[in-house]
């Protein structure tokens, strides 16, 4: 078998050829340009490295789980750091009937965060789940590719946010971005990673 | 599914066959057509073993032990204690020189339960099922071959359930109850339609499958009696006057020349099954087997009668005879066993075991009838058999979980920022349950952080201006919330949207009362 052979077979693919099965427009024009399938990569793992609190990690993501609510698609939030809040959430668009909150932590005599990646390996793998979300610290490269296997084993949209300290990591989800606050109003979205071909690897968006 | 049958079937309303009683008894009644009546009879032969062994995973041998002191029997074995060489009838010191295996004494009661059971599990099939004390069922099934696809379907559905059951029977279908009973414990797997072929099938069976009185037994041997042909050619004159008149009676029912009505078992009104473990488990996970078991029981009781169950109540009773109780309670009334057991091991699993187990017992008290049937989608042709709906998503994460870590949101119309919104059960897949109310103008324009933190931080001040982690930039306009007076937990606020230091937005506000003090209560994610 020769080079050709494999690449005709999908298993192997050169860098930057193949683009993404599908794609969810993120709602940001500069970062649709920017992602190679034009929007979030889906069924795929998306891994969002952010430091700061309230400079728009979540603001981010809003526009596409909201059309993913509407289409009455499941958005499961597995252990938010803060509650969410239901007036701004409906205010952007977003169906609360179709929006589950899990706080998993919760549970005795566990290692910390397990059940969380439990029920976000769920969520995933759950048909009707359009987007789940988890804020995760500590995850090891096993468990990010069975997450990233329940991805498109759900057809599911799946978003981590993990702190920045984790950037240099290997990882098998399909997208990384780093975020971090730029001038007042606007977010530096950094491509740490992504399949498909990149048009450029950071872009700075008004939110 | 009782009442489909009662439907498809007008002969299960009717009294039983009259004409064929008025028929001259002395020459059998050649009826060509299919008999009005199909009855099917269960044979259970190892009951007594089974109810000990159905809960463990490993088959262990066993043997049922009857008697006292040094003259214990051997009564029954099964087919592990066979392969040692333990037979029927060996004095128990005597079986116990072959090998290892587990000596079981006889429980009445618990067969007794279990066929009782075993009869509301039948009742998924025909709602006329009854009892043959100590180890059959019958079941009249001809008004329920339409929907179990024949007979042979029905036996094939029959003998998977069995299997699920932990059950071991042998089924043989007849136009006449004795019939029936007859051929099945001989374990024939016969299927008669016509009361035309029953003497050529049922003569060559032993006479052992009437289970007569022993004098009966020993009269007719003393005859050269020994299989129900030879019976059944003896002069019927002569063999009334010499045996019991009912002797001659039950060979009329055998054959259809008698009526022979049975009385149905009616369905309990709730449901309650045990499992005795004839060994002791000392680990949850353990206690798998057994569950399954019960939970079959209980969907094929519920098939029964359309109906579904929301909690599921299983009791533990341990070696010292205290109990662990253990509730499951599902989302939506549900009547799958595979979603029962996946939600019961789940939550077993959870539980600790103080002292080794010894029974299992299952309730259920509320059975809800009116519930949807099952979601056999006629219009959808995708295989759904793999994939879950949103119910048993959710109860398998509540089982895991806990009940209280899943929530939906809801908006409340209420101006105070912290009751602008509650937590609510996890919805239903259904829209029509959630109450949408618009946000209104004045909520739409203002701003409002995605995140609100679960009580309001104190932040420390100086200057007049809240700090966190550096001074926090203020908008220039602030809104002001004073509203709540009524209900003692009034508020009067002005919040402002602050900026800190490292670009991060939040929502702080400032207390009009008190010692005015600044509080952080959102973040612009």
């Amino acid at each position: 078998m020769n080079l050709e052979e494999l690449l005709r077979g999908a298993q192997v693919r050169r860098a930057g050829e193949m683009p993404p099965a599908g794609e969810l427009a993120s709602g940001f024009a500069a970062l649709d340009a920017l992602l190679p399938g034009g929007g979030w990569p889906l069924p795929a793992l998306t891994e969002v490295l952010c430091d700061d609190e309230g400079i728009g990690a979540l603001r981010l993501l809003l526009p596409a789980l909201a059309a993913l609510s509407r289409r009455g698609q499941w958005l499961i939030w597995i252990s938010p750091p803060h509650i969410p809040y239901a007036p701004a959430l409906v205010a952007a668009g977003v169906d609360l009937a179709r929006l589950l909150i899990v706080e998993a932590d919760a549970a005795e005599g566990r290692r910390d965060g397990e059940e969380r990646l439990w029920a976000f390996e769920q969520a995933l793998r759950f048909l009707d789940c359009g987007a789940a979300l988890a804020w995760l610290a500590t995850v090891d490269s096993l468990r990010l590719r069975r997450l990233q296997l329940a991805c498109e084993a759900g057809q599911s949209l799946g978003v981590m946010f993990r702190p920045s300290r984790h950037a240099a990591e290997a990882s098998p989800a399909s997208l990384r971005l780093k975020l971090t606050p730029a001038a007042p109003g606007t977010l530096e979205v950094d491509i740490l990673k992504c399949r498909g071909r990149l048009r450029a690897r950071s872009c700075t968006l008004a939110l | 599914m009782r009442d489909e049958a009662r439907s498809y079937s007008p002969a299960a309303n009717l009294p039983p066959p009259l004409r064929r009683a008025t028929a001259p008894s002395s020459a059998p009644v050649v009826a060509a057509v299919s008999a009005p009546e199909l009855w099917l009879h269960i044979a259970l032969p190892q009951l007594p073993l089974e109810l000990a062994t159905r809960g463990m995973a490993e088959r262990r041998a066993c043997a049922l032990v009857e008697g006292t002191g040094r003259k214990q029997r051997v009564v029954l074995v099964n087919s592990q204690a066979a392969s040692l060489g333990v037979r029927v009838g060996m004095p128990l010191g005597a079986a116990r020189v072959l090998g290892e295996f587990t000596g079981l004494a006889r429980d009445p009661q618990a067969e007794a339960r279990a066929l009782a059971g075993l009869a509301a599990w039948a009742c998924q099939f025909t709602p006329r099922v009854s009892l043959v004390e100590p180890d059959g069922l019958l079941l009249e099934i001809k008004g329920s071959l339409g929907l179990f696809g024949g007979t042979a379907g029905l036996l094939q559905t029959l003998r998977r359930g069995l299997r699920a059951l932990g059950y071991r029977g042998y089924a043989a279908i007849a136009p006449t109850p004795w019939a029936a009973t007859a051929l099945a414990r001989a374990q024939r797997q016969a299927v008669v339609t016509t009361i035309a072929e029953l003497p050529a099938q049922l003569g060559a069976l032993p006479l052992d499958v009437l289970r007569l009185a022993p004098e009966q037994r020993a009269d007719l041997e003393r005859l050269g009696v020994r299989t129900l042909a030879e019976c059944l050619r003896l002069p019927r004159d002569g063999l009334g006057r010499r045996f019991a008149p009912g002797f001659v009676s039950l060979l009329d029912r055998l054959l259809g020349l008698a009526p022979d009505p049975r009385t149905s078992q009616p369905l309990p009104a709730t449901f309650e099954t045990r499992l005795d473990l004839p060994w002791e488990i000392h680990h949850a996970p353990a206690l798998g087997i057994a569950m399954e078991r019960l939970l079959h029981e209980l969907a094929g009781f519920l098939a029964a009668q359309c109906g579904a169950a929301r909690r599921l109540d299983w009791t533990l009773v341990h070696a010292d005879r205290t109990l662990t109780r253990c509730e499951v309670e599902l989302t939506a009334p549900g009547r799958a066993a595979a979603h029962f057991a996946l939600l019961s091991r789940e939550k077993l699993s959870r539980t600790k075991l103080h002292a080794p187990v010894r029974e299992l017992v299952l309730e259920v008290r509320e059975i809800l009838r009116d519930a949807p049937p099952p979601a056999a989608d006629l219009f959808d042709p995708r295989p759904r058999v793999s994939t879950e709906n949103w119910p048993e998503f959710i109860d398998r994460l509540r089982a895991r979980l806990g009940s209280h870590v899943l929530h939906s949101l809801s908006l409340v119309p209420d101006h105070r920022p912290e009751r602008a919104w509650r937590w609510r059960e996890p919805a239903s897949a259904d829209k029509s349950s959630s109450p949408r109310s618009a946000p209104s103008p004045r909520e739409a324009g203002a701003a409002r952080p995605l995140w609100l933190t679960r009580a309001p931080l104190p932040l420390a001040e100086r200057d007049g201006r809240p700090e966190l982690g550096g001074p926090l930039q203020l908008s220039r306009d602030c809104e002001r919330i004073e509203s709540g007076w009524w209900d003692g937990s009034a508020v009067a606020r002005d919040y402002f949207v602050a900026t800190s230091a490292r670009g991060a937005r939040l929502w702080v506000f400032r207390e009009l009362s008190g010692h005015r003090g600044w509080y952080l209560h959102g973040i612009f994610e």
